[in-house]
């Protein structure tokens, strides 16, 4: 089927050796345990990193702000109060759980955790590194559309069921906005879909290359509309200023999670910031050169060339670097959210909807019949490719 | 194996979702159940090696149908089995002992006939050896969309977006 | 994939295993459909039977022939399904505007 974690480790020797030594020792085929065994351990490696990055996010938000407003921000617990995210998650657990009074138990039970769930389930997805990607679906874009929309449920019913003006306020802006907004991003992802000839993440980082000038934001004019247009949708999907309608503190005290208290209140914040990274994930895989590194030595073989270190440390390194450049400019692109929301004012609900449906999708769709065309009579050559060809062209003419 | 566990799980989740959707008094769970009866059958799909069409039942019920099922609950008033708690008095009936008993018979027969229909089927059926491994549906399933279906493919888009309009005129409040 | 995606041995789930969901999913939407009065929850019922129509379709597609025109199929009908759930709504929604009521029985008149 699909190129998965399981097929990235099993290209080492020592593995196969181990299988091979547990099959002896447990008398069976013991293939299958030990496959579940490497997909749990790396899911839950995946699942751990992300709660704490979700966690340093909101670290992340106030130091920012703090910066930008001229404040210290969080200094006391821990060096520069890196360890303020441990200290709140702390508070969360020991508050009270209240429920209101009217509440529907059930399913405000229910909305934080189809928020965390259909969050967690993206991360199946997020190409981390050509190795580490749980699941290099090969309808990869599309499942990670459908399922994130769970947020837009769980948004939906917290708002619901809580059973307040306020968070009802919040839950209709909140899903109507994810809804909408999902258009002019599905459409742009299409026209990566386009280039790339693939649905899967893997196709998308494999058809770019490391340099900027081969990242899909500057294969063609059109690609560099869309990936605003993505950005400015991706905000408006994580419920981020100039787009936190949903939960707007001088309209609705604090949109659709006003009545949650304690863990389940921390939940919906962790699936709004883990959400953030992996939206940042995917913009940096289809057009920001995902994982890839400059020079091709993320597939480590030049390490092993010139350096003479053994194929599988290379490869390891590879891998490391791979990573390194996935999360820095995954990190980078966090960093530009959080300066956003700092920076711009909110704006109306009507103007949100003005946005995503006048401005927005039909701008997508010009993209999408943009790179057809471009395709179509460029046989699918980058702007740079067609300039180096021009170039080549006229010198070869100038010896005549 | 690993198959074997996510048939199970899907099938659970198929079974309790659509028993609760018959069930459930109050409308707004009905409709959170059928979201799961829904991730069933998408998990369903992706044992039966259909990936682009489990893909496509996640992106159009779960961000799309339920999401709109759960508006209009809301905006008619919600839940059945409370007063309206945003000035609607008028409780909706959820259905009566006449209707369930009819609704009772009326599944018997139809459930002995299915059963009739599918069991003259059945005994047709040749059980296959041996399955062919999963291969990516995407773009086969394009090819054929744009090949041998492109006259259902345009007019799924025209009624696509004659559907769109028409939501869109229907709902309109129309004042004076 | 190599061998840990085989399809061997007691070969538990095989056609009839998905007839029987879908035939749950049909009986349960008609239930639905017969026994609820609310407009919404008729609905419901339809969107039940409408998935247990695609999935016989895309089991028959890997258990009789493997030529994908069943999961094809199953996509016209999800797209079907998509258009009736957003007209049937909007008819809803205009109904309780005209009568402030979902009630199936309150809809006698084709006139508003």
């Amino acid at each position: 089927m699909s190129p998965t974690l399981y097929d990235y480790v099993n290209q080492f020797e020592a593995h196969q050796k181990a299988v091979a030594m547990l099959n002896e020792f447990f008398g069976t085929d013991v293939t299958g345990y030990v496959t579940f065994l490497v997909f749990l351990v790396g899911a839950l490696i995946v699942v751990g990193v992300m709660a704490t990055i979700g966690g340093l996010g909101t670290y992340a938000e106030r130091k920012i702000s703090a910066d930008i407003q001229m404040r210290q921000g969080p200094n006391r617990v821990g060096p520069f109060g890196i360890l303020q995210f441990l200290a709140d998650g702390v508070k969360m657990i020991l508050k009270e759980d209240i429920y209101p009074a009217q509440a529907d138990r059930l399913l405000f039970n229910l909305a934080p955790m189809l928020a965390i769930v259909g969050v967690l389930a993206t991360l199946a997805v997020v190409p981390f590194s050509s190795g580490l990607t749980l699941a290099n679906l090969n309808v990869g874009v599309f499942f990670l559309v459908g399922i994130s929309s769970l947020v837009g449920v769980a948004v939906f019913l917290g708002g619901y069921s809580a059973n307040s003006k306020w968070s009802m306020l919040g839950g209709m802006r909140g899903a109507s906005q994810i809804i909408s907004y999902e258009v002019p991003i599905t459409i742009t992802t299409l026209t990566i879909v386009l280039l790339s000839g693939g649905l899967s993440f893997g196709a998308f980082v494999e058809t770019q290359g490391g340099l900027p000038h081969q990242w899909y934001i500057f294969h063609n004019p059109f690609t560099f509309i869309g990936f605003f247009v993505f950005f400015i949708g991706m905000l408006a999907e994580t419920n981020r200023a100039p787009f936190d309608l949903p939960e707007a503190e001088s309209e609705l005290v604090s949109g659709y999670h006003t009545e949650y208290t304690g863990m389940r209140f921390g939940l919906f914040a962790l699936a709004e910031y883990i959400e953030i990274f992996v939206l940042c994930g995917v913009a940096v895989a289809a057009f920001l050169g995902g994982y890839k590194v400059p020079f091709d030595l993320g597939s480590g073989v030049i390490f092993v060339e010139k350096l003479g270190l053994p194929a599988i440390i290379g490869k390891n390194i590879g891998q490391v670097l791979q990573l390194g450049s996935f999360v820095t400019k995954t990190l980078a692109l966090y960093y530009v959210v959080i300066w956003v929301r700092w920076t711009y004012p909110r704006i109306r609900v009507d103007q949100v909807m003005t946005i995503c449906w006048k401005y927005l999708t039909p701008l997508a769709l010009f993209n999408l019949v943009g790179v057809t065309v471009w395709m179509y009579l460029t046989h699918n050559q980058s702007i740079w490719e067609l300039f180096s060809h021009l170039f080549a062209a006229a010198g070869s003419g100038g010896g005549h | 194996m690993f198959q074997d566990i996510l048939f199970i799980c899907s099938a659970i989740l198929v079974i309790a979702g659509t028993l609760g959707v018959v069930f459930s008094k109050n409308l707004m769970r009905a409709c959170t159940l059928l979201l799961g009866t829904l991730f069933g059958v998408a998990g369903l799909y992706a044992v039966l090696g259909a990936d682009f069409l489990a893909a496509s039942q996640l992106v159009i019920y779960a961000g799309g149908v339920i999401i709109l099922m759960l508006f209009a609950v809301m905006l008619t008033g919600g839940s059945a089995d409370k007063a309206n708690k945003f000035g609607i008095e008028k409780i909706m009936g959820m259905g009566s002992v006449k209707t369930y008993v009819i609704a009772g018979l009326t599944v018997l027969v139809f459930s002995l006939t299915i059963m009739k229909l599918l069991a003259s089927f059945l005994k047709g059926y040749q059980k296959l050896d041996e399955l062919p491994a999963f291969t990516s549906t995407v773009d086969k399933i394009g090819t054929m969309l744009v090949t041998d279906h492109v006259l259902a493919f345009e007019i799924s888009s025209i009624l696509l977006l004659g559907a769109l309009v028409g939501a869109a005129v229907i709902a309109r409040p129309r004042r004076g | 994939m190599q061998d840990h995606v085989e399809d061997n041995g007691a070969n538990m789930i095989s056609l009839p295993s998905y007839l029987f969901l879908s035939f749950i999913m049909f009986i349960a939407g008609l239930v639905v459909m017969v026994a609820r009065k609310n407009i919404i929850a008729i609905l419901l019922g339809v969107e039940l039977i409408l998935n247990s129509a695609a999935l016989n379709f895309a089991a028959y597609t890997r258990f009789i022939n493997q030529n994908l025109e069943g999961n094809i199929m199953s996509l016209f009908i999800i797209v079907i399904a998509a258009a009736e759930a957003a007209v049937g709504l909007a008819i809803v929604i205009r109904f309780f505007q005209l009568k402030e009521s979902v009630h199936i029985d309150d809809a006698t008149q084709l006139q508003a």
